[in-house]
C-alpha cells in the first residue's frame, strides 16, 4: 500500500488502453515500439531518446497524424479482422488458444474460492495477489510503450470483485465465459438464507466480459442480466467491469492498521492523495482511527524538542509540497507570441538538435489509432457476422468523430456512440456539395 | 404421411406446439435491443448521395441495404434496398432517353421516380428498440424487404437515431441458435401449409434478364428460380444479383440472357437451399444456423421444382401458425 502513490493509481485508466493495445501487440512488435515512440515525441524534453527509438517506417505513415481517420475499404486493403480484441472476444469453445487466457482461467479457481466478504476485500485480493500477479505481469509487460509504469501493486487494485447471480432454478449451475477462455466452468454455489440464489465471486479485470451459464448440463443465459449476441450470432449475458475510482482506494488504504504501524509511512501515502500537503492534519482528525494510528498520531503532535538534545527525526518531504493547481492557462498556451519565445529558447537550449521540432504537430494519441472500423472485415469471408458486430471499442474514441479520406466526392464520417450498454458505430456518407 | 399411430401423431403435436409456445415466450421475452451485439456498426447514407454512389457502397460493405438519412429534416427517410435498384432499372427500360436523369440521381430523388412508375415508395416503418422482438418481427412481415429499422430518439436532442436494422434472417437466425426447443418441431412442412406451390414464377437460363426483373417487381419476389426443361431447378435469380448487374452503371447488359448475367455473381454467392416436403422445419432452422440462405426451393427427389419456402412464410408461421387447427 506504502507505494500507492499517484502516479500508479492515474494508471487504472491505462488499463483500456492495454486492452485495446494487446489486438497490436498480436499483429507485430513494430507496433508496440511505435507507440513508445509516439509518447517520445510528445515529449520536448527528450529529443533524444526520441532519436534513438527513432523507426523510418512509422515515421512515413503520414495519415497518422493529427487526424481520427479510417480507411474506406474503397480499393484500400483491409486488414484482417482479429478475433482477439476485448478481454476475449471468441466464444467459441474450442478454437481459443491465447496465451493469457489460459492464465486467465487458472486465476479464477483461486477468486471463486475466496470468501465474498465486503469488509474483508481489501486483505482477500492482498492474499490473492501472489497467485493472480501473473496475469497482469503478462499483459503489461507486453506494452511497453502505454503501460511500463505498471507496477504490479497497481495491477492489483484492477482486479473488480463481481457478483454473478443466478436465480432460474437448477441444481448444478456453473458459469463460462470470455473470462476462461469458454474453457473452465466455475461454480455457483447457493446464497444462505435465499431459496434459488445462487452465486460466485469473481475478480475481474476492467473491461467487457460476456458469459453463459450452463445449468444443469444445458447452456443458458441469465433473463436478469444484460443481453447481447456475439459475432457468431450466439445470445450471450454480458457485463462491463469499471475500475474502481481510485479514491475509494486510498481511504481505506489509510484506515487500514497495519499501514498506520509505520507513522512517517502514514504520512507520506496520506500526503501524496491530496494535493497540498498542508492538509494531512484535518484529513486525519476527519478519518476514524484504529487505537494504534492514534498513538502513532499523539506522537506525532509532541514537541519536536525530545530533550537530552535529541530533536525528532523528519523525513524530508518532496520539494514539491507547495503545488497548487489553478484553473488559469499558462500564458504560453494562450498567447503567440510568449508560446513562439517559449519554443524557440527550447530550440536554442537544445543546440539545434531538433531544430523546430516543435512547428510539428503532436501525433494522435496512441489508443486514437485504434479504430475499431480499420480491425474489421466487412467483406467475404466471414458470412457468419450478419448483424454488422465489432470489436468492443476503446472508450477512448467514443463521441469522435472519424474520417476517411474523400473518394469520389463523397465524404464518409463515422463515430461510435454509446446507446444505453452498447455501442453503435454509425458510418454516414454524404456527398460533397 | 405413414404414421404408426394415432399417439406418435399426437406426440408429434405436441411438440410442434411445445416448441412454438417456447420460441414465442422468447421472442416476447426479449426486445430488439437485447439482442444487439455489444458493439456493432451500421451504414447510413445521405438522401443527397447519389443513386450510383450508393450503389458501389453497398457492395463494398457488402450489404444489400441501407438507412438513408436526410440531412435537412433530421430525420430517418427510409430503407434503401434491391428493390429501388429495380424500379430504377424499370425506368429505364421503359425511357432509355433518360439515362442521364438516372446516372445523376440521388437517393432522395427516387421517391419521386417511383412515383411516376407507379411502384411502392420506400419502406419506411420502424419499430423502437425497446419493444419485443415479437411485435418487431410481426412489423417486419408488413415490409416487403423483409427488414424493419430500429428507431429511438436522442435524449439530448430529441431527434431520431436510427440504431439498427432487422432481417428476417437475422432473427431466424436467432432463434436456430438460441432457441434449443426448435428441434422439437417436428411436422413435415409439406403439411403446415407454409409452401408457396402454386403459381411459382420460374425462367430458364436464356431469359433475357430484363424478362425475370420484371417478373420479380411485378410479383414483388426477391428470387425467381430458374430450371430446365423439365423443371429442374438449377439455379436462382435473385434481387440481390441486380447490384451487381448494374454495378459498372451499364445498363446496356439489360439484353443480356440470364445465365450469362449470372457468370458475374461473386464467388462468394452461397448457393441455393432446397429442401423437401419431407422436411422438418427442425432441419430447416439447422440449415439456416449454418448457412446464410434467403428462401427455400422446395423439390422432390429429382429436384424437380414444387415450391418455394421464404423466410417469411417460415417466420410467419413460428410467430403465428401452429396450435389449434393443426393441419394433421
Amino acid at each position: 500500500m506504502s507505494q500507492d502513490n499517484p502516479p500508479q493509481n492515474n494508471d487504472i485508466s491505462m488499463v483500456d488502453v492495454c486492452d485495446a493495445d494487446r489486438q497490436q501487440q498480436q499483429n507485430n512488435e513494430t507496433d508496440s515500439a511505435g507507440l513508445s515512440h509516439t509518447l517520445s515525441q510528445m515529449n520536448i524534453d527528450g529529443p533524444d531518446e526520441f532519436e534513438d527509438n527513432e523507426n523510418p517506417d512509422r515515421m512515413t505513415v503520414p495519415r497518422n497524424k493529427s487526424t481520427l481517420i479510417f480507411e474506406d475499404d474503397d480499393d484500400d486493403e483491409i486488414p484482417p479482422y482479429s478475433r482477439h480484441q476485448e478481454n476475449v472476444s471468441d466464444t467459441n469453445l474450442s478454437e481459443d488458444d491465447d496465451d493469457d487466457e489460459s492464465v486467465d482461467s487458472s486465476h479464477h479457481v483461486v477468486s471463486s474460492s475466496a470468501t465474498p466478504h465486503v469488509g474483508q476485500d481489501q486483505y482477500k485480493s492482498k492474499s490473492d495477489f501472489s497467485e493472480n500477479s501473473q496475469r497482469p505481469q503478462q499483459q503489461y509487460s507486453s506494452n511497453t510503450g502505454t503501460s511500463n509504469t505498471n507496477s504490479n501493486p497497481a495491477s492489483k487494485s484492477n482486479m473488480v470483485p463481481v457478483d454473478i447471480t443466478w436465480q432460474q432454478g437448477g441444481d448444478k449451475v456453473y458459469v463460462t465465459g470470455s473470462f476462461t477462455g469458454w474453457r473452465k466452468m466455475i461454480g455457483l454455489v447457493p446464497v444462505p438464507d435465499q431459496p434459488g440464489l445462487l452465486h460466485v465471486k469473481l475478480q475481474l479485470p476492467p473491461g467487457t466480459h460476456r458469459f453463459r451459464f450452463i445449468v444443469d448440463n444445458e447452456l443458458r443465459f441469465s433473463d436478469f442480466l444484460p443481453t447481447a449476441t456475439d459475432q457468431m450470432g450466439n445470445f450471450v449475458n454480458y457485463l462491463e467491469v469499471v475500475a474502481p475510482p481510485t479514491t475509494v482506494d486510498e481511504n481505506i488504504g489509510g484506515n487500514l492498521p497495519n499501514q498506520t504501524a509505520d507513522s512517517s509511512n502514514y504520512q507520506q501515502d496520506m500526503g501524496a492523495g491530496k494535493p497540498i500537503y498542508k492538509q494531512d492534519n484535518q484529513a486525519q482528525t476527519k478519518q476514524p482511527m484504529s487505537a494504534r494510528s492514534r498513538i502513532a498520531f499523539e506522537i506525532e503532535k509532541e514537541p519536536d524538542d525530545l530533550g537530552d538534545g535529541f530533536t525528532r527525526f523528519h523525513e524530508e518531504k518532496p520539494l514539491k509540497q507547495d503545488v497548487e493547481y489553478t484553473q488559469d492557462i499558462p500564458a504560453v498556451f494562450t498567447d503567440p507570441t510568449v508560446m513562439e519565445q517559449y519554443y524557440l529558447t527550447l530550440d536554442q537550449q537544445q543546440n539545434n538538435h531538433q531544430n523546430m521540432a516543435w512547428l510539428t504537430p503532436p501525433q494522435l494519441p496512441p489508443h486514437l489509432e485504434n479504430v475499431i472500423l480499420n480491425s474489421y472485415s466487412g467483406s467475404g469471408s466471414d458470412n457468419e457476422n450478419t448483424s454488422g458486430a465489432l470489436p468492443i471499442p476503446n472508450h477512448v474514441v467514443l463521441n469522435h468523430l472519424a474520417t476517411s479520406s474523400i473518394k469520389h466526392n463523397t465524404l464518409c464520417v463515422a463515430s461510435i456512440v454509446r446507446y444505453k450498454s452498447k455501442y453503435v458505430t454509425q458510418i454516414l456518407y454524404a456527398p460533397l456539395q | 404421411m405413414n404414421y404408426q399411430n394415432e399417439e406418435e401423431i399426437k406426440a408429434l403435436i405436441e411438440n410442434q406446439n411445445v416448441g412454438l409456445a417456447a420460441i414465442r415466450r422468447m421472442l416476447g421475452s426479449k426486445t430488439s435491443y437485447d439482442m444487439l451485439p455489444v458493439s456493432f456498426k451500421l451504414v447510413v447514407f445521405d438522401t443527397t448521395l447519389s443513386v450510383k454512389r450508393a450503389l458501389n457502397l453497398l457492395l463494398q460493405h457488402n450489404i444489400v441495404s441501407a438507412p438513408l438519412w436526410d440531412a435537412k429534416t433530421s430525420k430517418f427517410a427510409g430503407l434503401l434496398t434491391t428493390g429501388d435498384f429495380i424500379n430504377i432499372i424499370k425506368y429505364y427500360f421503359s425511357n432509355p432517353d433518360r439515362l442521364e436523369i438516372v446516372d445523376t440521381m440521388t437517393l432522395g430523388g427516387l421517391e419521386e421516380l417511383e412515383r411516376t412508375i407507379g411502384a411502392p415508395s420506400m419502406d419506411t416503418i420502424s419499430i423502437h428498440p425497446s419493444k419485443p422482438l415479437f411485435d418487431a418481427c410481426l412489423k417486419m412481415l408488413e415490409s416487403r424487404s423483409g427488414r424493419i429499422p430500429l428507431i429511438d430518439q436522442d435524449e439530448g436532442t430529441n431527434r431520431e437515431i436510427v440504431v439498427s436494422v432487422l432481417t428476417q434472417y437475422r432473427i431466424l437466425k436467432f432463434i436456430a441458435l438460441n432457441c434449443r426447443e426448435t428441434h422439437l418441431l417436428q411436422i413435415p412442412i409439406s403439411e403446415l401449409g407454409i409452401i408457396s406451390t402454386d403459381n411459382i414464377h420460374s425462367c430458364q437460363m436464356t431469359t433475357p434478364v430484363i424478362d425475370v426483373i420484371d417478373c420479380l417487381t411485378q410479383e414483388k419476389l426477391s428470387s425467381i428460380p430458374i430450371v430446365d426443361e423439365n423443371g429442374v431447378l438449377i439455379n436462382v435469380y435473385e434481387a440481390v444479383d441486380v447490384l451487381g448487374l448494374i454495378k459498372g452503371g451499364i445498363y446496356n447488359d439489360l439484353s443480356l440472357s440470364v445465365g450469362e448475367t449470372l457468370l458475374r455473381r461473386s464467388e462468394n454467392f452461397e448457393g441455393v437451399c432446397t429442401c423437401t416436403p419431407n422436411d422438418k422445419l427442425s432441419n430447416i432452422m439447422n440449415t439456416v444456423r449454418r448457412a446464410s440462405v434467403h428462401r427455400f426451393f422446395v423439390v422432390d427427389d429429382n429436384y424437380k421444382l414444387l415450391g418455394v419456402l421464404s423466410l417469411s412464410d417460415i417466420l410467419k408461421y413460428l410467430l403465428l401458425g401452429g396450435s389449434t387447427n393443426s393441419p394433421l
